[in-house]
């Protein structure tokens, strides 16, 4: 390999056949004589632009579109050396990183390695992972690197980070939000779930129905049927946010609803029998009335509200086991209907961040599929900066990359990334911060499914492909399919 | 050549589908690189026929020549010995100049192949790149007249074409004269006298095969007779494909034996990674010299 050309951070590379390189691997640029050398990953290869080779390629097909036949009689054997000419690749390369005195990294791309003198070789994943120092005493292995290696990344890197896990569909992103979620568990943190699919239902069961490890640590919760709450233990502020968020109650009627509340609160009345008998005996104005009682019967519809507290305590008692031995509580929100489902997540939400500032939970690791069929506006900012603070830190997961917000992308820590060829949901994610648009948009394209690009944190912002690891896990979510076993 | 008192005689021709081969020689050279001590040749020829509506080939080549002042005349004389069996005791004049030396080499091996391909083929058309006009160091005549004679013995017809011509008549370029008739035609070149040493061994004609404005010199072997001469043309444009009015045969022997860049640096690499030459670049002087105003010392 010879340097060719260096413009800004991007480094060109002259590469022969016998000297395969492919988009995502590592090369080392090392000038012996400055002491230094740069760290450069692939993200294209292209054909070098060789004189002639258009003629070349013209003139082997001059018969009708036919190879036209001949025999050549080459005494030298020059042909290997044409063909060896004409597929010289042009690697373009992104500088991430500087070695000094063969140990000290830093990210400058500002110095000129000696296009004569400069030695360039491959760097092998695991000497590129001890170069950044991507250790940790709490690892997570991800999967195999296209080296053989394997990718381990530390659990302490998710800890206070907003991570992302996008890519388009059946490409592997719940299956790395498994992986991700089995492994905190083992290192006892708390994990919520919106599952909007059933797929984290069966965390804890083997492939062939039997119970794995984690069968203890993961509890389902299912709204209306073993997830319930009580008006007694709902604080007003919760309850008014679903009210306003989630079923649009205006302002005026939200103020009545308020004195409702206190009044039967003082009463220590607060069923859902006696809101309702509040409401329709309240002296107020009609329309006031009419809006109340339509927000109270969706509440009522919604079987999430009960008045009997022993059904109401499962979530409490979940999360303080989880406090003790670390679990995963998975919000199964299936066969929920959109009004509903932001109903319990405004719900839940509330309950962390209460849960939280009283200390009476540590930090959760909350991961959210498809998010905005169930998060509110104003709740993304509150994710990303408020509710960090508090101790929630979020995965989105998503298929849909522009339904998260641009300034989710700029703040995200980590970023794993799978498959996209839609230009749209490319530009999307390379407006992440974390990473150059053209690593994004030249790797993320070609990724075979199961394979991730990992940016962030995690990898020290040295952007890495890896195979995400199989787990024995029983597969859930499958889609329902007309012609399956119709033979 | 002298066009002292040159008529032009017109012929209509018309394709003839008589099944017959049609073969074509070329031959290339390059000089590939210099060295301090002289200079980096390659050559390569292709012999081409069309059987059977197919093209097919055999190329020779690249042959690679490192010639330096001291053993180009061996060298020479070893090809030339080697290739059309001459070695006149003359040969040490006649031994060209390094900077000849690529084209004379490859003209040692177009006269080869024309050799064999005229001992080889029976009953077949061989197109020639250039003319039989012979009597020149590059082009003996006794090896013209033995190659032309092979092919006669082999029921062959030899024609030459060139793309460029200097002949001229009352001022203009026979390949710009016009005729009445509509193309395919030839006009022929009556009253010519060739200047000593040179020996014609071909009737030369203007050759109009297709419509278009192209026209190029043809030289038949001057042996056949006038009726042979005609057949040829009309076989020729009978089984080639002739577009722009130049057979395709001999259009695709000359681009199979071009060296494209790519091969230039291909043979570059070959030579330094087996021989370990190093080859020097010398500084293009009118560039030097004129900056942007020196074209480069092959267009000065």
């Amino acid at each position: 390999m010879k340097l060719y050309k260096k413009e800004g951070n991007v480094v060109q590379i002259l590469s022969f056949p016998n000297e395969a390189a492919e988009k995502g691997d590592y090369l080392l640029i090392e000038d012996a004589e400055a002491g230094r050398a740069l760290i450069a990953q692939v993200i294209d290869v292209q054909f070098a632009s060789i004189p002639g080779v258009l003629e070349e390629l013209l003139r082997s097909l001059p018969d009708g579109g036919e190879i036209m036949r001949g025999e050549d009689f080459d005494p030298l054997e020059i042909a290997p050396h044409i063909t060896y000419i004409q597929d010289a690749s042009l690697l373009i390369c992104k500088i991430r990183a500087t070695i000094e005195n063969g140990e000290n990294l830093s990210p400058t791309s500002a110095w000129l390695p000696s296009r004569s003198q400069s030695t360039i070789k491959k760097l092998s994943i695991p000497t590129l992972l001890k170069l950044a120092r991507v250790d940790g005493e709490l690892p997570i292995i991800l999967g195999g690197t296209k080296d053989a290696s394997l990718l381990t990344i530390d659990a302490s890197s998710l800890d206070g980070r907003l991570n992302i896990i996008t890519g388009k569909k059946e490409t592997g992103k719940s299956h790395l939000s498994k992986l991700l979620i089995s492994n905190l568990i083992g290192y006892r943190a708390t994990v919520v779930v919106f599952d909007l699919n059933g797929e984290y239902l069966s965390l804890g069961m083997t492939s062939d129905g039997k119970r794995n490890a984690l069968y203890d640590k993961i509890h389902v919760l299912t709204p209306a049927q073993n997830f319930k709450v009580a008006l007694k233990q709902l604080n007003l502020h919760v309850l008014l946010e679903i009210l306003i968020h989630a079923l649009h109650l205006p302002g005026t009627s939200a103020r009545e609803f308020r004195r409702i509340w206190q009044s039967l609160k003082e009463r220590d009345m607060l069923t859902l029998h006696e809101l309702g008998e509040a409401i329709r005996n309240w002296h107020c104005n009609q329309h006031v009335r009419d809006a109340l009682f339509s927000r109270y019967y969706a509440l009522v519809n919604s079987g999430f509200f009960t008045d009997n507290i022993a059904e109401a305590t499962l979530l409490e008692e979940c999360l303080f086991k989880a406090k003790e031995q670390g679990s995963a509580i998975i919000v199964n929100l299936r066969n929920t209907s959109p009004i509903d489902r932001q109903i319990v997540v405004e719900y839940l939400l509330g309950k962390l961040v209460e849960l939280l500032t009283s200390w009476k939970i540590k930090a959760v690791f909350l991961f959210a599929e498809e998010a905005h069929l169930y998060l509110r506006e104003t709740y993304w900012d509150d994710i990303v900066t408020r509710m960090r603070h508090f101790g929630i830190f979020t995965t989105f997961i998503t298929n849909q990359p522009d339904t998260i917000r641009e300034n989710i992308y700029r703040q995200a820590d980590n970023i794993f990334l799978f498959n996209f060829t839609n230009e749209h949901d490319l530009e999307v994610v390379s407006r992440a911060a974390r990473v150059d648009a053209e690593t994004v948009k030249s790797i993320a394209r070609d990724l075979p499914p199961h394979h991730c690009l990992v940016l962030g944190k995690v990898v020290r912002d040295f952007p890495i492909v890896v195979k995400v690891r199989a787990l024995d896990i029983k597969t859930m979510g499958e889609t329902r399919l007309f012609f399956k076993n119709l033979n | 050549m002298l066009d002292a008192t040159l008529t032009l005689k017109p012929i209509q021709v018309k394709p003839r589908n008589t099944e017959t081969l049609v073969a074509a020689i070329d031959t290339s050279s390059i000089k590939i690189g210099e060295t301090k001590n002289g200079v980096l040749v390659a050559i390569r020829g292709a012999n081409i026929w069309k059987q059977n509506k197919h093209y097919r080939y055999i190329r020779l080549g690249p042959f690679i020549f490192h010639i330096t002042e001291e053993n180009k005349t061996e060298v020479y004389n070893t090809l030339q010995k080697a290739y059309i069996k001459q070695q006149s005791e003359q040969n040490h004049q006649h031994t060209p100049n390094l900077t000849q030396m690529p084209t004379r080499l490859a003209t040692l091996l177009e006269r080869w192949l024309q050799a064999a391909a005229a001992k080889t083929m029976s009953n077949s058309l061989i197109l020639f790149d250039g003319s039989l006009t012979a009597g020149t160091p590059d082009a003996p005549a006794n090896v013209m007249r033995e190659i032309l004679g092979n092919a006669r013995e082999m029921e062959n017809a030899v024609l030459a074409f060139s793309k460029m011509t200097t002949m001229r008549l009352n001022g203009n370029l026979i390949t710009d004269i016009l005729s009445k008739c509509t193309p395919p035609y030839i006009l022929e070149l009556a009253g010519l006298r060739v200047k000593p040493p040179l020996i014609p061994f071909g009737d030369i004609y203007v050759a109009r095969l297709s419509k278009g404005n192209y026209a190029f010199r043809l030289d038949i072997d001057k042996e056949l007779s006038s009726q042979e001469k005609i057949e040829a043309v009309e076989k020729l444009i009978g089984n080639d494909l002739l577009s722009q009015g130049y057979p395709e045969t001999l259009r695709l022997a000359h681009i199979l034996c071009t060296f494209t860049a790519n091969e230039v640096i291909a043979m570059q690499h070959f030579i330094a990674r087996r021989y370990g030459l190093k080859m020097i670049n010398r500084p293009d002087m009118h560039r030097l010299l004129f900056g942007p105003f020196g074209k480069g010392e092959t267009s000065a």
